[in-house]
């Protein structure tokens, strides 16, 4: 309870100490990451289906927003209960079937239909095809949430991040969320015992869909832009499950412990490397993929509660 | 009748794995399903669980047909059962492991933790609630597999060799457990290979050879009935007594 709350007021604290607009800009991408990967957690974490087609819920919530705008000139704030709406249905349509397969093979049929969807996407004239879509401009009114300043963004962000960790919290403790760890852990134990398992299976996609779909329109709402890649690229998925593998998967502050150093990390290297350095980003994510996978499967998360009792100790003596 | 099953059949491409067996099993019995390696017994006793479907057959509990159910609907109608290598939840804790069952029957947290704090104490786990499952050997896996099933609240109780590889001390303690089981008025089927734990709980025998259900009765009937001694030792045991 006490690191909650010192976790809060240092996001609370963060855009005043570090007020100019570059690490504010890295904050407001650390809220997104963490946004997104929190989401993926609950099904891909928690319920231990490891999707990699998140992108696709990311993507439709991305570009529903600029959709509307571009189409209807309705406020982009419009787009994003159509996008979670579009994103249930989503979920439910891939779940389904996909949901029979286990392991690496349910991994890559989402892979195959996030990918199939890009292609479409990128062909398709009413979405802008390869071109993408752009928000308002100017904001002609605060409705299009269109802020000059990075300020407002970060706060909205931190607000979403908020209400999906609370969620994420309350479903630990709830029976679907014991049902969803027991189903990681053992799916034909699970079935034994009484766990309606693919039912179960369904309502997490679609709780984490909705929520990665929000993700995807604060993100088009903020750039003001979308293209198939930034919203459907296989890119956008693998991100999500990074970050939620490095700070711990299936754990409450995992994605976030995980955003809070990828992103930064990722920043750096761009920022070093400047525009030649694009391609760093595969060789990053790899190289944290073969270190998790080899030295701690479990994230940040397992390392430190092996290691923070020795440190106790050893301050105590 | 609490269950029967009906001439059921299960076949794998040729292989005749059950064939037509028949079992009726009355409310409080403990039964006993024995047989060599082989025998199918293991099918039989999955298509009891509703993990696997019989080629052929009915089988009824409790008047309705659960044939075709799937594991879920079985739990949720009072059948529960252990597997033959624990599955036990590994990286959650022993009382969340009960936890997953008794949700079962009690859907809300705090009633779920009650209950299944209840079992752990009638399972002797109590001490080791906050031990991850991973961390208790082999009996203790077992245990913990009785008492997951036990919190769900079934009527019925299928043990697929759960006393299975324990030292004759923890089969002792293993034995009274299933007894205390039984008094609480589940009733049990279990399979076995030790047939020490076969005569002192079961009241009735089923004998598998070879997907047929060769003899059935009393314990110490069982034993005696040539068909099982034959299935068990071969046909020449005869001969080879007299040489002896």
């Amino acid at each position: 309870m006490k690191g909650t709350i010192a976790l809060c007021l240092a996001f609370l604290a963060y855009p005043f100490v570090f007020s100019n607009a570059f690490y504010l800009d890295i904050g407001v991408a650390l809220l997104l990451a963490a946004i997104s990967a929190s989401a993926w957690n609950i099904v891909g974490g928690y319920a231990g289906q490891v999707s990699v087609g998140h992108c696709m819920f990311f993507g439709v919530g991305a570009y529903l927003p600029l959709l509307v705008y571009q189409h209807w000139q309705l406020p982009p704030i419009v787009g994003v209960p159509v996008g979670i709406a579009i994103s249930l249905v989503l979920a439910v349509l891939v779940g389904l079937p996909t949901f029979r397969l286990s392991g690496h093979y349910f991994s890559m049929a989402t892979i195959a239909v996030a990918e199939l969807i890009r292609l479409v996407v990128s062909t398709w004239d009413f979405a802008g095809a390869a071109i993408g879509l752009q928000g308002p401009a100017v904001g002609r009114g605060w409705y299009d949430l269109t802020f000059r300043g990075e300020l407002p963004y970060y706060f909205i962000f931190l607000g979403v991040l908020v209400i999906v960790l609370a969620v994420t919290w309350q479903v630990q403790r709830t029976r679907f969320g014991y049902y969803l760890r027991a189903i990681k852990a053992g799916e034909r134990a699970a079935r034994s015992l009484g766990v309606p398992v693919r039912r179960t299976k369904l309502y997490a996609l679609m709780l984490s869909a909705a929520f990665t779909s929000v993700a995807g329109s604060l993100y088009a709402i903020k750039t003001g832009f979308i293209d198939p890649d930034s919203g459907f690229g296989i890119l956008v998925s693998v991100q999500m499950v990074i970050i939620a593998a490095l700070g711990g998967a299936g754990t409450l502050y995992g994605p976030l412990v995980g955003a809070l150093i990828l992103i930064p990390l990722q920043t750096a290297t761009n920022t070093w490397f400047g525009g030649g350095g694009t391609g760093l980003t595969y060789i990053l994510y790899g190289g944290i993929i073969v270190i998790i996978a080899r030295f701690e499967p479990g994230g940040l998360h397992e390392m430190w509660q092996r290691i923070a009792p020795k440190l106790w100790k050893r301050h105590a003596a | 009748m609490l269950l029967s099953a009906q001439n059921v059949s299960k076949e794998f491409g040729n292989l005749r794995a059950v064939a037509g067996a028949d079992l009726a099993i009355e409310e409080g019995e403990i039964i006993g399903l024995i047989g060599p390696n082989g025998a199918g017994k293991s099918t039989f006793f999955n298509c009891l669980a509703g993990e696997t479907l019989p080629t052929t057959g009915k089988i009824v509990f409790d008047g309705v047909d659960v044939t075709t159910a799937s594991p879920e609907t079985h739990a949720r109608l009072g059948i529960g059962r252990t597997f033959q290598v624990p599955a036990t939840f590994e990286d959650l804790t022993v009382l969340d492991n009960v936890m997953v069952g008794a949700f079962l029957r009690h859907p809300h947290r705090t009633h779920a933790r009650a209950h299944a704090l209840k079992v752990l104490d009638l399972v002797g786990l109590k001490d080791r609630q906050d031990l991850r499952a991973r961390s208790l050997g082999t009996p203790g896996r077992k245990r913990l597999e009785i008492a997951r099933v036990l919190a769900t609240g079934p009527r019925l109780m299928l043990l697929d060799e759960a006393l299975a590889g324990l030292t004759p001390a923890e089969l002792q303690q293993a034995i009274a457990l299933v007894r205390k089981i039984h008094e609480t008025g589940v009733t049990l089927v279990i399979v076995e290979h030790i047939m020490e734990v076969i005569m002192t709980l079961a009241r009735r025998i089923i004998v598998f050879n070879q997907g047929h259900v060769i003899a059935q009765g009393e314990p110490q009937q069982v034993v005696k009935d040539e068909a099982v001694i034959e299935a068990y030792l071969g046909r020449g045991h005869r001969n080879w007594r007299k040489k002896d």
